[in-house]
């Protein structure tokens, strides 16, 4: 049957005349080259980048679609957009900073680079700061989330923020053996607004959790939508965060003097003496060898919180599993179906809008490698403060600060150490062989 | 297009030959259980060469317009690094269409990995060399049809591998089509690295076997299936070029299948062939260790220099088939053009180290590769000069094949000349990995190869689907290609001469790159052109196949075999078994009435006369 | 109009020559080309780039020509001069085999000392940096007071490599994880970095000045990115910078840093 149509519509091609027939192809051949021409005009620019709802936060707290546009409309009113950034002047921010490393990757009148977040960071922190652009997947340890407001390498006390210096360093030197790297090769000027643009995603990833947060304080009264007033806006949710920032300068850690006649080997010998104390259990974690094979399995916070994330979704699909519902009432029945929903809609949003979770090791502390920094310094800050996001505890309040400065001694010898002694001609042990 | 039908004709001698009658026959109604497996042995799992050999044309060139797409693709990116993308940038919608590194990784891997296995490879030996083989040595088939289905179909599981590889977790493959080790390995080492290197790897290995397949049909078919007269030294040079080529892929291809093998094996049953003791990527330790990465390289490029053989021999042979005919004039210095092939193949195995010279391996065999690599460069140039002997003194007839064979020749010259560049070695410190090296392949491959492969189309299809292409838009084709061309590779040159590096997504941030923005937009803008010049091409194509003048036995008064058979031939090739009387180039032989003299024509005491008086 | 066809066809042709040429010889004044170059042997890896640009740029045009020429000149619709009925040329054959075969080899011979200076007569003397490639970054270590790497007093440094001019400097070239490959354009050096070996660089450098370090293989999505810098400066300037960094790393106290 098909042959019969073919023929026919072959035989009635062929019937044209070859005059026809070439003019037929050179006005084919023209449609074609117009319509390339079109095609190549760039048809459908992508709609510009906006900033992403923390899905998971509004999840947990059960936010309706109403709720969530409330907060999303607060926060572009608060804090513009990713190609348009605004601070409210309460908020101490540099907005020319934040405008310099805003937007799309282009070039200004003066030809000055524009765009630098997007350009150096936001493929693995993501456009809205949650540690979740493209490459953060496939990089170990994740990038960082500055939604929370939590940063582990800084030289303020645990619970405090980072200083600007600190954050500057961060950029400066990277974040030995992680993917962060090094971007002491951009000017000061570059590396200063990247710094304040980060600050800026904070502040606005801690407002926004404190805006979801609120909804659970709410009243019946309330239906379910925030205070409109200036007064809940700022004094309930926005003044708790820009406070904490401010006073990060004044939460710098008092550091002692390390001795200038130390004797090294004693303090090193003393050092080893704590670490394998009981006053500051090192060993607990990072393993009798240092080699960082203690215990290990635990979580980071921003894992952790997907972590318990997906232990809520799983308990309560149990849970929701085993409900007979036909003795149920209407109501109940109802309520029933609204919790089955929401744990269907989290785990959606856990499955496409987190990462998985990883367990966090303790360092290898034969290695050399130390992610915030390998000056003596930087050590005295981890051991003293802890690190603030992770299980590292602070060890301030019970080990005495001049003896963290002998904990120190010790660790920056163990990738040096064998079998005690220090020295130059000690067999390479595969792991060190870096 | 028109199927097979044949009937006995006179010769015609002009250019227009007369539409050939059709044959009727009366059929009994087949059950549909038989119909359709007649169906399926006609058309999908036909034996038959022809077939098979437009089945991979097809294939072949639908790849061809996905490989080009990616190369778009990567050139926005190198033009205007994180801007939004046309079309991809959907894919980035939260970033607001700017593509992540990642990603572009994967584009120029996958660009180049579809063109080299899916395209260039596939329609030399497996389009041309299928449909053409047995038609020009007066075989009636291949001497396997069976396996010759099967080299088809082994390219089909590639096809889905490496399609799939685009829609796995972490993408397709994304280590560079050459997948050097430790980040091939590694499955953290990138995203492309999980399952889309272990789909690249499979499908690499598919590609082998159906190489394989047909390399060993086609030197069986040349040596043992050729007409009665036609010994191996008038054979067209189009044959000896897929004979040789077949000899190469017999003995290359099996190294890169075993090293694909040793890599499969290193990514998932721990093996360390590769892998070298304590390495950790990622954060991630290794599992096992005691291996070389530069074990893979030797074994790749063992395999791989090779391959760019394979990639343009079989299109010197068919651009020395068009020329003679568009010149009318015999081919300048058949032999020492066969030696040279033979001479490109040989020294191809001994050359392989040139692509290592920064690799960290032992200096000396720099020096020995240097001049192994060096004097490949003369069989070429050998070859050079007779093409441009072989126009000397002819009768040029610029149809749009001839054309793009002319364009091979010129093209080809400024590809081979490039290649003199990084064969020296102290040159190739600085040229290595960057866009000068960009340049000669893509001179050699795409202006050349891919202008052989579309001189062919011109030349072969009125033999392939009984019709001609349109001669004014095929003009239209070349002169757009050819600028198109130029605008975006030549410049290139000049880019790797600043140190320009190859993959990077954005170079610009480099003290010494920062200003060569602006030449890569031109060369971009080029490039979108040259890929929209294609369009005429398609057009021209597909309508032609059912629209295009009716052409006869042999619409451009050539020698070889094939052009005595009916367009399209039906099965069993002939109408009956050709007879060989002399070589396959002798056009405007003096003393004869015609400028050509085909092959199977009887003995003439004129040209003998010619031939004895001009040696 | 198709007496033209060669004409018009050959001009197309003629074109690649005449622009190509054009090409190479307007480039330079727009600064793209060689960039500067600041080491002992690196004239000598440029005069080689010069000699084979010419030659192959001579043939080139010769070539090239000769193509627009003929094409130009044997237009079927031009020309009613026989066809020159031609098999070959013995001789032709002989001359343009054996000529090309001797200038390739005499080119192939005269570039292997340079090759030998640059990558097989190393100086016998101790390291003067460790550079170790890392996805994505320069991990430079300095041997230290004490001269010796692999001891407590090295100096660990990211991406920022200073070298002093005028002496022998000998790199030992690691990687961490995946292929990298060293690259200084200014120096005219390259080498990959290959996990597992441990690869020696060497040049010298005669100038001062700050240049890039290029990552000339790929490893990885931030392949990119693994930008370096290495400053050459005179010996003193160079163990003062030592000394300052020196001073950062032992810090003890914020004061002691800048940020």
């Amino acid at each position: 049957m098909e042959s019969v149509v073919v023929n026919n519509v072959i035989a009635w091609c062929c019937a044209f005349s070859p005059v026809q027939k070439a003019r037929v192809a050179n006005v084919l051949g023209l449609m074609c080259v117009v319509s390339v021409s079109l095609l190549a005009t760039g048809c459908g620019k992508t709609p510009a980048a906006t900033f992403r709802l923390n899905l998971v936060e509004s999840s947990k707290q059960q936010l309706t679609a109403s709720q969530e546009q409330q907060v999303a409309t607060i926060l572009a009113a608060l804090f513009g957009t990713p190609d348009e950034p605004r601070v409210p002047p309460e908020i101490n921010l540099d907005v020319a900073k934040l405008k310099l490393a805003a937007g799309p990757v282009r070039s200004d009148i003066v030809g000055r680079k524009n765009g630098l977040y997007r350009e150096h960071c936001a493929h693995c922190h993501g456009v809205t700061g949650d540690g979740m652009g493209p490459t953060a997947a496939f990089l170990n340890p994740y990038p960082r989330d500055y939604r929370p407001g939590i940063f582990k390498f800084k030289s303020t006390e645990r619970a405090d923020k980072p200083t600007h210096s600190d954050l500057v360093m961060v950029l400066r030197n990277g974040l030995a053996g992680s993917s962060m790297p090094s971007f002491a090769l951009l000017s000061d000027a570059k590396i200063d607004a990247l710094a304040e643009y980060v600050k800026y995603l904070s502040v606005r990833g801690q407002v926004e959790l404190s805006l979801m947060r609120a909804y659970f304080e709410l009243d019946d009264e309330d239906e379910g939508v925030l205070p409109q007033s200036r007064e809940f806006l700022f004094e309930e949710i926005i003044d708790p965060v820009t406070e904490m920032w401010a006073a990060a300068d004044d939460a710098i850690i008092d550091v002692p003097d390390m001795p200038a006649d130390l004797d090294m080997v004693a303090s090193i010998a003393k050092g080893k003496e704590l670490f394998y104390g009981n006053k500051a259990n090192c060993v607990k974690c990072h393993g009798v060898s240092g080699l960082g094979d203690g215990q290990a399995n635990d979580y980071d916070d921003w894992n952790k919180v997907v972590l318990q994330a997906q232990k809520t979704v799983d308990g309560g699909v149990k849970q929701a599993e085993k409900a007979s519902t036909w003795d149920m009432s209407a109501e109940e029945r109802d309520e029933h179906r609204t919790e089955l929903a929401w744990l269907d809609r989290f785990e959606t949003v856990l499955d496409g809008n987190a990462l998985r979770p990883r367990m966090i090791r303790p360092r290898n502390l034969r290695q050399g490698v130390y992610r915030g920094g390998m000056r003596p310094l930087d050590l005295y800050y981890r051991i003293h403060a802890g690190i603030n996001g992770a299980p590292m505890p602070a060890a301030k309040g019970t080990v005495p600060p001049e003896d963290i400065w002998h904990i120190v001694n010790y660790i920056k010898s163990l990738p040096y150490d064998f079998n005690g002694t220090l020295g130059v001609d000690r067999p390479m042990v595969a792991r060190d062989r870096m | 297009m028109r199927l097979a039908v044949s009937t006995v004709e006179t010769k015609v001698t002009s250019v227009q030959d007369a539409p050939e009658k059709q044959e009727t026959h009366v059929h009994v109604q087949p059950s549909s259980a038989r119909k359709l497996s007649t169906f399926l042995s006609t058309y999908v799992f036909s034996k038959d060469h022809k077939v098979i050999g437009l089945q991979f044309l097809f294939s072949t060139l639908l790849w061809f317009l996905i490989g080009g797409l990616l190369a778009l693709a990567v050139r926005w990116q190198v033009a205007w690094p994180w801007s939004d993308v046309p079309v991809v940038g959907k894919l980035f919608a939260q970033q607001g269409g700017q593509m992540a590194p990642e990603f572009y990784t994967m584009l120029f891997t996958m660009h180049a990995t579809v063109m080299i296995f899916l395209v260039i490879i596939p329609i030399l030996a497996g389009a041309f060399g299928n449909f053409l083989i047995p038609l020009m040595i007066g075989a009636d088939d291949m001497a396997f049809p069976t396996l010759n289905m099967l080299s088809y179909w082994f390219m089909w599981p590639a096809f889905i591998a490496f399609g799939a590889s685009f829609f796995v977790e972490g993408g397709a493959a994304s280590s560079g089509w050459t997948s050097y080790p430790t980040l091939a390995t590694n499955v953290n080492s990138s995203p492309g690295a999980g399952w889309g290197q272990t789909l690249w790897l499979i499908g690499l290995t598919f590609v082998g076997v159906s190489s394989m397949l047909g390399s060993v049909n086609y030197m069986t078919t040349i040596i043992l299936m050729r007409a009665p007269g036609m010994t191996m030294f008038r054979l067209p040079m189009t044959i000896w070029a897929m004979f040789i080529t077949a000899v190469l892929q017999a003995f290359a291809l099996p190294v890169l299948t075993a090293a694909g093998f040793m890599q499969l094996a290193d990514r998932s049953l721990g093996t360390g062939f590769f892998t070298p003791e304590g390495n950790i990527v990622n954060n991630a330790i290794a599992t096992a260790g005691g291996g070389q990465p530069l074990l893979w390289q030797h074994l790749f490029w063992f395999y791989s220099h090779p391959a760019v053989y394979i990639m343009i021999l079989p299109a010197m042979g068919m651009v020395s088939d068009i020329l003679t005919c568009f010149a009318r004039k015999p081919l300048f210095g058949y032999r020492p053009m066969v030696y040279s092939v033979a001479g490109i193949a040989g020294l191809g195995f001994i050359v392989w180290g040139h692509h290592m010279f920064m690799s960290g391996m032992n200096p000396a065999l720099g020096v020995t590769f240097m001049v192994s690599t060096m004097m490949i460069a003369l069989p070429s140039a050998v070859k050079t000069f007779n093409w441009l002997g072989t126009i000397w003194g002819g009768r040029i007839q610029f149809t749009t094949s001839m054309l793009f064979a002319l364009s091979f020749v010129s093209m080809f010259i400024i590809g081979g000349l490039s290649g003199i560049f990084m064969a020296a070695t102290p040159v190739d410190i600085f040229i290595h990995d960057t866009y000068f090296i960009v340049a000669h392949f893509h001179y050699v491959l795409f202006a050349g190869t891919a202008m052989g492969v579309w001189a062919a189309i011109y030349f072969w299809f009125p033999k392939m689907f009984g019709r001609t292409m349109n001669e004014f838009w095929g003009k239209v084709h070349f002169f757009l290609t050819f600028i198109f061309l130029n605008g975006t590779f030549f410049t290139m040159h000049i880019l790797g001469a600043v140190g320009f590096p190859r993959r990077l997504a954005d170079a610009y941030h480099y003290e010494t790159f920062h200003h060569l923005q602006p030449l890569n937009a031109f060369m971009t803008y080029c490039a979108i052109g040259m890929v929209a010049s294609q369009i005429i091409f398609a057009v021209n194509f597909f309508w032609s196949m059912f629209y295009g003048p009716v052409a006869g036995r042999n619409p451009w008064n050539s020698n070889t075999l094939e052009w005595t058979a009916p367009s399209p031939p039906g099965h069993g090739n002939f109408d009956f078994q050709p007879i060989v009387h002399r070589g396959p180039y002798e056009y405007s032989v003096p003393g004869v009435e015609t400028d050509h003299l085909m092959q199977t024509d009887p003995p003439n005491a004129a040209a003998a006369a010619a031939a004895a008086a001009a040696h | 109009m198709k007496r033209l066809a060669g004409l018009f066809w050959g001009l197309l042709f003629l074109a690649v020559p005449i622009l190509g040429v054009v090409t190479f010889a307007v480039a330079p004044a727009y600064d793209i080309w060689l960039p500067k170059d600041v080491s002992e042997h690196g004239a000598a890896v440029d005069g080689l780039f010069y000699f084979i640009l010419w030659l192959t740029g001579v043939v080139f045009v010769v070539t090239e020509v000769a193509l627009f020429w003929f094409i130009w000149k044997y237009d079927a619709n031009n020309k009613k001069a026989e066809v020159k009925y031609r098999h070959g040329s013995h001789v032709l054959e002989v001359v343009w085999t054996i000529v090309p075969a001797g200038v390739l080899l005499f080119l192939a011979i005269y570039q292997m000392n340079t090759w030998a200076d640059v990558k097989m007569r190393r100086p016998n003397m101790a390291p003067t940096v460790e550079v170790i490639g890392r996805q994505f970054e320069w991990r430079l270590r300095y041997p230290g007071r004490d001269g010796v790497l692999g001891t407590p007093d090295d100096l660990h440094l990211v991406n920022d490599l200073h070298l002093p001019i005028d002496e022998d400097i000998l790199i030992q070239l690691k990687s961490m994880d995946v292929l990298h490959s060293f690259f200084l354009p200014n120096v005219r050096i390259k080498q990959d970095a290959v996990p597992g070996m441990k690869i020696p660089v060497w040049f010298k450098a005669r100038e001062e000045g700050v240049f890039d370090i290029v990552c000339a293989e790929l490893c990885g999505w931030g392949h990119y990115k693994m930008k370096g810098r290495v400053t050459f400066e005179s010996r003193e300037s160079f163990e003062q910078w030592l000394e300052g960094k020196y001073q950062e790393q032992e810090a003890t106290q914020a004061s002691n840093t800048e940020t």
